[in-house]
């Protein structure tokens, strides 16, 4: 019995001593941030008949339109944001409820779709009765036809069911073009070496798509360090808010290129502020290198309704540089700065006919492309062997690593081709929203 | 005084004013759920199952002194179902906070605990877990479990017994 006992008074100790975490506090506004008020039941049993009568006779009367203005998607609660969730309820959107059903069985029912100004989002159902729905390729080139042109595949999300035999996707298309009336949803199944193509066609009803409620040119540029992030524009509708910018404009990329300097960004991490406290929950991003430059988007849910002001704020930026240098590692133990970042040379060794350098970053650092000059020929990393993390007294995390290099010589040379750091910021960015 | 401004703020649908309550006892609302779930997101997660139920049901509070016991009932409650959901697969994800090899018996000694606990009826589970973890008294258990002070009693005893027996030899 005393030992139980004791590992039980050790288990309070180890509880005794665990710090609250401090998101506690936040996560618990978050919530009840959603949660409408309950209203408490009245018990006045006149009001109560009073209500059934005006029910039943609205009910009776008007019949056809409670029932479609009723109707909700259901089961795409698990693939819907907050902000969609709730227009569902509402009843927002358009039913389709149209299917095709291919020559194996395999059918996909478009449900419905949500409309407004930045997005088209179709809610779609693949059903496959061998229960082989996850294995399946459908989903490649899925686009919407219209008059006008096509509107192609942004992104989006689904969830099987277990015995995997239905999959319900949400998927965001371009929006289509302002003179579109009839539309055709069109999909390939692949099935083995065939392959078919199904069409639903249906017309748009412009009634019952959302508007904007806010669209602003930011034209704001935020001179990091190294880097130069442009915001553009702002583009808020009923299904979500997206912040276009770029990093470089074709120009300066052009340039770039030829001076073999590129520079590539990982993540760009804002958030977008609402009525100065109000985080808006982020849903996605995406970048893109095109003719337009280096483009970046950032979407977010829905503004809250009474908006009175509106922020960017930016917190970090990851980006992955061409440096080219050449760190010769006859001289150990050496210190060195590129763009800024710090690089120790701890230690460099030969075993078993591999060269093993040992070096020290900060966490966010990565030497994304780094080669072993030996002699004068070109040796790749093979694999890195440890790593350590050290958190120092003044914050900020130290990566030790070593690097293994299959291959000995004279003459050491670390060629550094590419590098990925992250600056963190905190810079605001106010727009303006009246 | 603060407590009962702040209940009847809550009663009324103030939402800051009901996460400032659990704020007071912050403290002791997140170790009771830790001690039932072993792990940092659950227990999080289970305080924030709470927070939603007390919104929703705390305008059925009669007693303005007892919002405390009353919600720590319910967070048990809550415990007590995120526990069944989970199959007693025991989640490990504090590994990297701390050295490892320092802390490498006191782990092996949890994780034993935490299973033969997690064998345990439920009912003997959850008066050990409040007794021993948190070190509360006899009543203060009665009165988040809602259970008699002998049923407390008798099943702290036949807990402790079985946790005994699985332990196996001397203990």
């Amino acid at each position: 019995m005393e030992k139980i006992e004791s590992m039980l008074r050790e288990r309070k100790k180890v509880l005794d001593e665990m710090a609250v975490p401090e998101e506690l506090e936040a996560r618990l506004s978050r919530a009840l941030k959603e949660r409408k008020p309950v209203r408490r039941r009245s018990h006045n049993w006149m009001a109560k008949a009073a209500a059934v009568c005006l029910v039943v006779f609205l009910v009776g009367y008007n019949f056809n339109t409670l029932a479609f203005y009723g109707k909700k998607l259901i089961g795409y609660d698990q693939v819907m944001t907050g902000t969609l969730r709730e227009l569902n309820e509402l009843g927002k959107g358009q039913l389709i409820e149209k299917s095709h059903t291919f020559d194996n069985g395999v059918s996909v029912t478009l449900d419905g779709i949500m409309l407004d100004e930045s997005q088209l989002l179709a809610f779609y159902t693949v059903h496959d009765p061998k229960g082989e729905v996850n294995s399946m390729n459908i989903h490649h080139h899925i686009q919407f036809n219209g008059f006008f042109g096509r509107y192609i595949m942004r992104g989006g999300q689904g969830e099987s069911n277990e015995d995997n035999t239905r999959i319900k996707w949400l998927m965001s298309f371009e929006p289509p073009f302002f003179l579109e009336r009839t539309l055709h949803f069109r999909f390939l199944l692949l099935d083995g070496g065939t392959m078919e193509e199904g069409v639903i066609s249906f017309k748009l009803d412009r009634e019952k798509a959302m508007g904007t409620t806010l669209k602003k040119k930011i034209n704001q540029t935020v001179e990091l360090e190294h880097t130069k992030v442009k915001f553009d524009s702002i583009l808020a509708s009923p299904t979500r808010t997206v912040i276009y910018g770029s990093i470089q404009n074709i120009l300066e990329l052009a340039k770039d290129q030829l001076s073999g300097e590129r520079l590539m960004m990982n993540n760009l991490n804002i958030k977008l502020i609402a009525n100065d406290h109000e985080v808006i929950k982020q849903q996605g991003g995406r970048m893109s290198t095109d003719t337009r430059g280096k483009t970046f988007e950032q979407s977010f849910d829905a503004l809250p309704s009474d908006l009175q002001s509106l922020r960017i704020q930016i917190e970090s930026i990851s980006v992955d540089r061409d440096v080219n240098e050449e760190v010769n590692l006859l001289h150990q133990n050496r210190v060195m700065e590129i763009l800024g970042q710090h690089l120790e040379i701890n230690d460099v060794y030969e075993l078993n006919g591999s060269t093993f350098v040992t070096i020290t970053t900060d966490e966010s650092t990565v030497l994304t492309r780094v080669l072993l000059m030996v002699d004068g020929s070109r040796i790749e990393l093979e694999k890195t062997v440890t790593d350590d993390y050290d958190k120092l007294p003044e914050g900020g995390i130290r990566h030790t690593r070593t690097l293994h290099f299959p291959g000995t010589g004279e003459e050491l040379v670390l060629l550094i081709e590419r590098i990925t750091f992250t600056e963190s910021y905190n810079t605001i960015l106010e727009i303006p929203v009246n | 005084m603060e407590t009962e401004l702040l209940v009847k703020k809550a009663k009324q649908g103030d939402k800051d004013a009901l996460v400032e309550l659990i704020m007071q006892q912050n403290q002791g609302y997140y170790k009771l759920a830790y001690a039932f779930l072993s792990n940092k997101e659950d227990a999080l997660d289970a305080v924030e199952d709470m927070i939603v139920i007390l919104y929703e049901k705390i305008h059925q509070l009669k007693k303005v002194d007892a919002f405390h016991f009353w919600s720590k009932t319910i967070l048990a409650n809550c415990c007590k179902r995120r526990l069944r959901n989970r199959n007693k697969i025991i989640l490990y994800d504090s590994l990297e906070e701390e050295p490892y090899e320092s802390n490498y018996k006191q782990r092996e000694d949890h994780l034993l605990l935490e299973t033969v606990l997690g064998q345990l009826h439920e009912k003997h589970q959850e008066v050990i877990r409040l007794r021993y973890f948190l070190d509360l008294d006899y009543e203060a258990i009665s009165r988040i479990l809602k259970i008699p002070l002998g049923t407390v009693k008798s099943r702290l005893s036949t807990g402790l017994k079985k946790l005994k027996e699985s332990l196996g030899g001397e203990g």
